[in-house]
């Protein structure tokens, strides 16, 4: 089997049918098991009880901008902190996941010399459905 | 007619330094003028920093090269401390101001000119 390589610009993502594409630098689907752990008489057995996913995004700022996507996760933060958005991540052609995110405030400012950036930890809703 | 990095980057910032106290190139003339501002490539020039790749979007890093005329040092200095000076304060939004490096002596032509550079980046889209 040859060698696959993709990169960061095979990732595609929509959050609320807003596709992030301009401004996003780095997006990063992470899930995580809680396994425990039971000492049996024939040996270590292992049970996992619980997955938790998160969303993470940096992104360039774009506050003022026509459509800016920061004043949306704000305005969605503000007003449905509590409702799912749909969100569509491509790792690359052919590996789509779904899911929902819980909304989450973009920071604003930065450092003098720098274009502002956001960071964004979401909160996934349950495990995320794939399409490969 | 495509959105080219000379008519949406380089030109328009050439034109926000019409009203500094030199003669401003958005591209590196046969034979400047001073004092001159021009904009030239810095390195690396740009970096594919967004993702996707629909569209080429990417960071352009460019230096603004200020010179003026070499004739005795500390007037040269001056001369050339105000003019970065005057760039600096037109630079438009949407440009990342870093930093200006140390004033170096270099032969344009048969005269000797006083530059400093300062580095600037701002994003680029190709729309068509």
């Amino acid at each position: 089997m040859a060698t696959t390589v993709i990169t960061g610009r095979d990732v595609t993502f929509t959050i609320g049918g807003n596709n992030f594409d301009a401004q996003a630098t780095s997006a990063t689907l992470i899930g995580e098991m809680t396994r425990e752990t039971y000492q049996t008489l024939d040996g270590k057995s292992f049970k996992v009880t619980d997955n938790n996913f998160t969303f993470n995004v940096e992104m360039l700022a774009d506050w003022g901008a026509t459509g800016s996507l920061c004043e949306i996760l704000w305005g969605v933060s503000e007003s449905a902190p509590d409702t799912g958005i749909n969100t569509v991540f491509t790792a690359a052609s052919g590996a789509v996941f779904s899911f929902q995110v819980l909304p989450s405030w973009p920071s604003a400012g930065g450092t003098a010399p720098d274009a502002q950036t956001v960071s964004l930890s979401f909160q996934v809703i349950g495990v995320p459905s794939e399409a490969f | 007619m495509p959105n080219t990095i000379l008519d949406t980057i380089r030109q328009p910032l050439a034109t926000a330094f019409a009203s500094v106290a030199g003669n401003v190139y958005a591209y590196v003339p046969e034979a400047p003028m001073v004092p001159f501002v021009v904009m030239v490539p810095d390195s690396p020039y740009f970096e594919l920093e967004t993702l996707g790749k629909s569209q080429i979007r990417t960071k352009i890093n460019i230096v603004i090269s200020v010179a003026v005329a070499y004739n005795s040092n500390p007037a040269s200095l001056d001369n050339l401390e105000q003019l970065v000076i005057s760039v600096l304060k037109v630079i438009p939004a949407g440009y990342a101001v870093g930093t200006v490096d140390k004033p170096t002596v270099t032969q344009v032509g048969p005269s000797n000119v006083l530059v400093a550079d300062i580095r600037v980046s701002t994003y680029y889209t190709q729309t068509n």
